[in-house]
């Protein structure tokens, strides 16, 4: 660590754009939360209401509506991609053709715009025409029926599929990363011992790999928390308001409803909670 | 590894032979479960209307709908432009301010480095919906919607922060003694980073890049919100192509194919770093 005339200088254009962008907007979004405006009623702001539009959001059953629904996605999401990430980094360890074939699809869905991926399942889903929706036709006659963006809890699964579709093989290179720094010691040492393949797994392995899952599950719960894409693309929050998430429930209010006051504050709720998870998350990485 | 320990226990040829079907099978059931999408958008480019209805791979091929997409209906020529001028823009801004911030962050001695990087880590993950309703009044007072000024602002709120926390995992790694010996030889800070750490960290820079790159051009609600007519973005076409009622798949599919081909280039170019710059090189 050293010191340095020009150390602030160094640091001052990153952060004040950081700030600029960032902070400082937050600001007007606190400012704006306290206040009353819907935008087709007035061009500007509105009066102060104190904490009106908070309490509004406790009131609400839409806002709880949307709390369960996100934090049900956040769930669905998280434990799809660890375990298809844990599947995959298990059968991706052994160095194979067909091993690094995987390997190199894995970084492709996360590089795929979400609004795509959202539209591409929600098209392959479609009754009838969607290919999805024949495979499953065929795999499970018994929901032939069902119209799997339209059905009050098919839809949420399915809106978090594309999510988890990026996500297990993105988790699946993470832990392969972490898999591959175990020593092989240990797993001589344990075959020596007697401990069969699954033990192996259970009590040596799993245990190894906690602080790798623990970020992953951190991580995903920080991402699918906002999800809003895929929401737009592939239900708009139906059907009735069966996926509306916290995000697309704060566009709702802003953008389609104009409350933008109301809006605000439900932001807020949500970026305390951001706030407080991105915390826990440094906790982890900051080790000094 | 898993191999030595799974030897062991598939002792007879039979188990190993059962072994064998199983892991062609997994690794199979995973190159679809991956692949199958990406396979599917990249067929129904090519098919007509009636073919795309069915869920087929037996289809008459044709690059009509590339044509559509091309022509002034949707303008897609026009869209690629905006997005890589946004993108080019968001990249050349973002990196050297990134870097900046994080050899400073990484090197010198700072009494509140701990609340910085707190800061970085809480601004990545603000949602995106939050800074709409500031921007879209900021924008509106000042003319700027719909400009390409405004689409690299809100996108510096993602990649600035971003690239920043990534580079500083990565410069961190980077061995001090050499910078050391350039300052006992007499260079200024400004040379060090110039001419040691610079071409040290050129992969770390590289995914750096790329990576705002990828989140730029994929973005959606802010290009949804801010554009229009003159700087709309690839992604806001593609919502355009979609339409409310009677989806042309077809065409969404080669829209798609537009948007998605060049990210999957570039991601291919930085695979090998694409872990440490989501663990941000502090999970080892």
């Amino acid at each position: 660590m050293r010191n340095s005339n020009v150390k602030y200088l160094f640091l001052l254009p990153g952060f004040l754009v950081i700030l600029v962008t960032t902070i400082v907007p937050i600001f007007s979004v606190v400012n704006l939360s306290f206040q009353e405006w819907i935008v087709t009623r007035s061009p500007t702001p509105g009066p102060y209401i104190g904490f009106d539009n908070y309490i509004k959001a406790l009131t609400d059953d839409d806002f709880w509506n949307a709390v369960t629904i996100t934090l049900a996605y956040v769930v669905i999401v998280t434990a799809f991609s660890i375990a298809i990430g844990m599947f995959i980094a298990v059968m991706v360890q052994r160095v194979t053709f067909l091993s690094t074939v995987v390997k190199t699809l894995l970084i492709f869905p996360f590089a795929i715009s979400l609004t795509l991926r959202g539209y591409s399942f929600r098209f392959m889903l479609l009754e009838g025409q969607g290919v999805l929706d024949k495979i499953l036709d065929t795999v499970s006659p018994w929901t032939a029926d069902v119209l799997w963006l339209g059905h009050p809890y098919w839809a949420l699964f399915w809106v978090a599929v594309p999510t988890f579709w990026a996500w297990g093989p993105l988790a699946g290179l993470m832990l392969l990363g972490a898999l591959n720094n175990i020593s092989t010691e240990i797993f001589e040492a344990a075959s020596l011992d007697g401990a069969s393949r699954w033990r192996t797994f259970w009590n040596i392995t799993m245990p190894l790999l906690r602080p790798m899952i623990f970020v992953l599950v951190l991580l995903i719960t920080l991402f699918s928390i906002r999800m809003f894409d895929l929401v737009l693309t592939m239900t708009f929050g139906g059907p009735g308001r069966a996926t509306e998430t916290l995000n697309f429930f704060i566009y709702r209010i802003g953008f389609k409803i104009f409350n933008m006051g109301y809006a605000s504050a439900l932001a807020m709720l949500l970026t305390i909670v951001l706030i407080f998870l991105s915390y826990l998350y440094s906790r982890v990485l900051i080790t000094e | 590894m898993a191999a030595s320990a799974s030897s062991q226990t598939a002792s007879n040829p039979f188990n190993r032979l059962i072994n064998e079907v199983g892991y062609t099978l997994a690794m199979l059931g995973i190159i679809g479960f991956v692949g199958f999408p990406l396979f599917w958008i990249s067929i129904s480019a090519f098919k007509l209307e009636k073919d795309v209805k069915k869920a087929t791979i037996f289809f008459e091929p044709t690059i009509k709908n590339f044509q559509i997409i091309f022509s002034d209906l949707f303008d897609f020529d026009r869209l690629i432009v905006n997005s890589l001028i946004i993108c080019i823009a968001v990249v050349v801004i973002t990196v050297p301010l990134a870097l900046m911030g994080a050899y400073a962050l990484s090197r010198f001695q700072l009494p509140f480095k701990r609340v910085l990087l707190i800061l970085i880590l809480a601004t990545q993950f603000f949602p995106p919906v939050v800074l709409t309703l500031p921007y879209f009044n900021l924008f509106r007072q000042f003319s700027l919607l719909d400009t390409y000024t405004a689409m690299v602002i809100v996108n510096l709120t993602r990649t600035v922060p971003f690239s920043m926390w990534l580079l500083y995992g990565f410069v961190d790694t980077l061995p001090v003694e050499i910078e050391q010996a350039g300052l006992v030889d007499g260079c200024r800070e400004w040379d060090i980073l110039r001419y040691i750490t610079l071409p040290l960290a050129m992969p770390g820079i590289v995914t750096a890049a790329i990576f705002s790159f990828i989140l730029a051009w994929n973005e959606f609600l802010y290009a949804l919100l801010f554009t229009s007519e003159a700087t709309r973005t690839v992604i806001v076409g593609l919502v355009n192509v979609v339409g409310e009622r009677d989806v042309p798949w077809e065409q969404m599919s080669a829209a798609g194919i537009l948007v998605m081909v060049p990210m999957l280039i570039m991601s291919f170019a930085i695979r090998k770093y694409f872990v440490e710059g989501l663990t941000m090189g502090a999970v080892k």
